[in-house]
């Protein structure tokens, strides 16, 4: 048991007698996640953090309808966190707490089942976690991210829903290989729907919709954060549309990549396949260089497991020769069958300034269904499976048409007028279902029988 | 990261620079020449002495026997943490200025030197800590992070340059156990550098560095203007057990060695240090700190965090050994 917080002793020992009667069960040994207690919130306990500062791998805290205005730090391995409905057990911040449930280092941690509201930093928080889920959430009008997993790996972010944070919907970053999957989830009105950092390695983004942000996808690179670059996240069959949303909050990168649907910022070797993207003022799917300012600079033998490639001019350098600005290059990426229309400037378009020997800097795009790319004829020029060629001049993508424009100001994210959510799915028999930690890598989707999206709102 | 870190500063400008790229990047632009105070403050002509070179910052590298010496501090706020893995961090955006120092000058409202504070904006000369927690205000992104950090202001000839942020680094040094790591009591006063230094400070505790690049020096650098001149601060992290403050605010905290906290103080707190970012670069003749010269670099921290939130992260992220919160621009 660990520590009690802010009951009285008799219903302490009260709750700790119930507790161990139910959690000294036999584990029932299926499926790797054995339910064992159940702690009752607030039957149990007032608070989800003292329910869960009780509770012991394996257990369950469920939480009945209310409104719970605290922050909850989850240290203890393999709990699942659930409400008991999703739309009305609600973590509130109030504009004053930093994170709605944030786990620290504890794997196998799942929360499920409730929404969190109006926090100054994150809705949900995985950080150190090996194993984390987070299934039919909701996350609306946090500070940073919604759903938010850093440094983590073997995840599952499903069936959840995020809208109003001034950095990402969803995020995943400081991992490789990540082994987890996003799947089955919606992103809208925050600055950016999607972003990963430094992330991929069986990171796989499926069957998901990103709307109504400022920008998409931003998979992206940087030295600030372990595992660079950002490589190998694979992004299929998803709904990306509208990503011109200037009413919303915004960090600066959401700010300037305003009104593109995918892009791959500084990112390597990814997959973006059969994807219905459309009704984007710049690019449906771009591939542009990252400059980082004031980068890291990088000794080779104190990498991480996960970093392999960082930018030759960071790595290894006398303090002398560190640039002030390194380039992240996007390279090595393919863009394959997917369906991109109502675009700005370019349904695909590919900018490689001064980071590549080569015009197309590995990438390659075929079988798109596009009208308009930059530069011109770019499928012709750059397929899959064939040697670039041709004049990569011609219509080049002018990325200062994105600097120079105007753009809305962010509004605060406390006060931007959201979109209702709808009624968000909750989850099957919640009251009843047994607690399924997650352990080991996630079930991975099955990218063969995903097909592309109709172009649908709805 | 979050956040987290995360992509804030990076694509920022990535199209931009991409926009403008023809042209190579800056560092040896004439621009460079200039020092510049983005923002409020006007440039002004300098000329003469760069910086860097000077005795100072050898007698100030070097290597040396004393604690300060061995192996402090953790390494450089950013860099190295990525790789020694615990942590919790916060940027703290400028509060205010004001001749106060709740510390050195309590209950004597303009008797001291021009600060610029960072954290808990109530803060003046006649705060005490409690005070301060209950108040539960900041500029932190951390809200919980209630405390008070101050350094002294950086003087231009046009006169003071506020600074941008302040970036405060929570750790855990090397040769100390995180597990037995202790958060702050509340009303701890600390004070990282030496406001009278006559000679050049070890860099290790005190000095002026560029953006996150590595290199800290006694004097003012000059800074590209990719990275703009920051001062670092490293605090103590070990205590005596019992003195919140001491007559010369020093002698109740020392620095831990390679070997932990040394004998006479028991306790092993993490270690804080402080980047403090200045909208300034190029060339740096004519700048001064309140204080005096560079050298007398300094900062101060009064801790009035909220007393559960900092146990939680001392606890759950540094004897954890998990990263949980890098400083990133905040969102709006």
């Amino acid at each position: 048991m660990q520590l009690v917080r802010g009951l009285g002793v008799g219903v302490v020992v009260i709750a700790l007698f119930a507790l161990t009667g139910c959690s000294s069960g036999s584990s029932d040994g299926g499926d790797g996640g054995a339910s064992r207690g159940v702690v009752h919130v607030p039957a149990d306990y007032d608070t989800i953090q003292d329910a869960v500062d009780v509770a012991e791998p394996g257990d369950l805290v469920l939480v009945a309808p209310g409104t719970y205005r605290e922050a909850v730090t989850v240290e203890t391995p393999n709990i699942v966190i659930r409400g008991e409905d999703r739309a009305k057990t609600i973590l509130d911040g109030d504009f004053e707490l930093e994170n709605g449930v944030r786990v620290v280092g504890a794997g196998g941690v799942v929360v499920e089942n409730m929404t969190a509201q109006n926090y100054t930093a994150n809705g949900f928080f995985w950080t150190g976690a090996d194993g984390y889920r987070g299934s039919y959430l909701t996350a609306i009008r946090n500070g940073d991210y919604g759903l938010y997993a850093f440094e983590s790996v073997n995840g599952i972010f499903e069936h959840s829903y995020a809208s109003g944070s001034p950095d990402a919907g969803f995020y995943i970053g400081g991992c490789f290989p990540c082994d987890a999957v996003i799947d089955d989830v919606t992103s809208e009105w925050n600055g950016i729907g999607y972003s990963g950092t430094n992330s991929g390695g069986d990171l796989y983004i499926v069957d998901s919709v990103f709307r109504e942000n400022r920008v998409g996808m931003v998979p992206n690179s940087g030295t600030y954060e372990p595992c660079f670059p950002e490589r190998e996240t694979t992004i299929v069959g998803n709904r990306v549309y509208a990503n011109n949303n200037g009413e919303n909050d915004a960090i600066d990168v959401a700010q300037t990549a305003l009104g593109n649907g995918i892009l791959l910022a500084g990112a390597v070797a990814n997959v973006v396949e059969r994807n219905q993207v459309w009704d984007h003022e710049i690019t449906g799917i771009g591939l542009v260089p990252l400059p980082e300012d004031d980068p890291q600079p990088v000794a080779s033998d104190s990498l991480a497991d996960c970093e392999e490639a960082a930018p030759a001019d960071v790595t290894d350098v006398a303090e002398g020769d560190l640039p002030a600005t390194v380039f992240w290059p996007a390279s090595d990426n393919r863009v394959v069958g997917n369906e991109v229309s109502e675009s700005g400037l370019a349904d695909l378009g590919l900018e490689m300034i001064g980071t590549t020997p080569t015009p197309d800097g590995g990438n390659c795009f075929s079988d798109n269904v596009v009208t308009t790319t930059a530069p011109t004829d770019l499928q012709a020029k750059a397929p899959c499976g064939a040697t670039a060629s041709g004049d990569f001049t011609e219509g080049a993508f002018d990325v200062g048409v994105l600097i120079a424009r105007e753009k809305p100001d962010v509004v605060p994210y406390e006060d931007v007028d959201l979109p209702d959510p709808g009624s968000q799915p909750n989850m099957p028999n919640a009251k009843t279902a047994k607690a399924r930690p997650q352990r080991g890598a996630p079930h991975y989707p099955d990218l063969a029988s995903i097909v592309l999206p109709d172009k649908t709102t709805s | 990261m979050n956040r987290v870190a995360a992509a804030a500063v990076l694509a920022v400008v990535a199209l931009i620079v991409a926009a403008c790229s023809s042209a190579s990047s800056s560092s040896d632009s004439s621009e460079a020449a200039q020092p510049h105070a983005d923002g409020a403050r006007a440039s002004h002509d300098v000329h003469g002495d760069s910086h860097g070179d000077s005795a100072g910052d050898s007698a100030g590298d070097s290597a040396g026997d004393s604690p300060v010496d061995q192996g402090r501090p953790v390494g450089n706020p950013n860099g190295a943490f990525r790789y020694d893995g615990a942590m919790f961090a916060t940027r703290c955006a400028y509060s205010h200025s004001a001749p106060d120092d709740p510390i050195v000058a309590p209950g004597r409202p303009g008797e001291s030197h021009l600060h610029d504070f960072f954290g808990n904006p109530a803060v003046d000369a006649d705060s005490t800590a409690r005070e301060l927690v209950g108040v539960r205000e900041t500029t932190c992104d951390i809200v919980d992070d209630t405390a008070s950090y101050w350094s002294p202001a950086l003087i231009g000839p046009a006169g003071p340059i506020p600074p941008a942020f302040a970036d405060a680094y929570y750790r855990v040094a090397p040769g100390v156990p995180a597990a037995t790591v202790r958060p702050y009591p509340v009303g701890l006063a600390m004070i990282g550098g030496d406001a009278h230094a006559e000679a050049p400070q070890p860099t290790s505790i005190a000095g002026w560095g560029c953006g996150h690049a590595p290199a800290v020096a006694s004097d003012f650098p000059t800074c590209p203007p990719e990275r703009l001149l920051t001062l670092r601060v490293t605090f103590p992290d070990c205590w005596d057990g019992e003195h919140l403050d001491s007559i010369t605010h020093k002698d109740h905290v020392v620095y831990s060695t390679a070997d932990g906290c040394p004998e006479g103080f028991p306790v092993a707190f993490s270690q804080l240090t402080l980047l403090v970012q200045y909208p300034v670069h190029g060339e740096s003749a004519g700048l001064s700190i309140a204080a005096g010269p560079a050298r007398a670099a300094h900062a101060d921290f009064l801790n009035a965090w909220q007393p559960d939130a900092l146990a939680t992260n001392v606890r759950a992220c540094l004897a954890g050994g998990v990263v949980c919160s890098v400083p990133t621009t905040s969102g709006s």
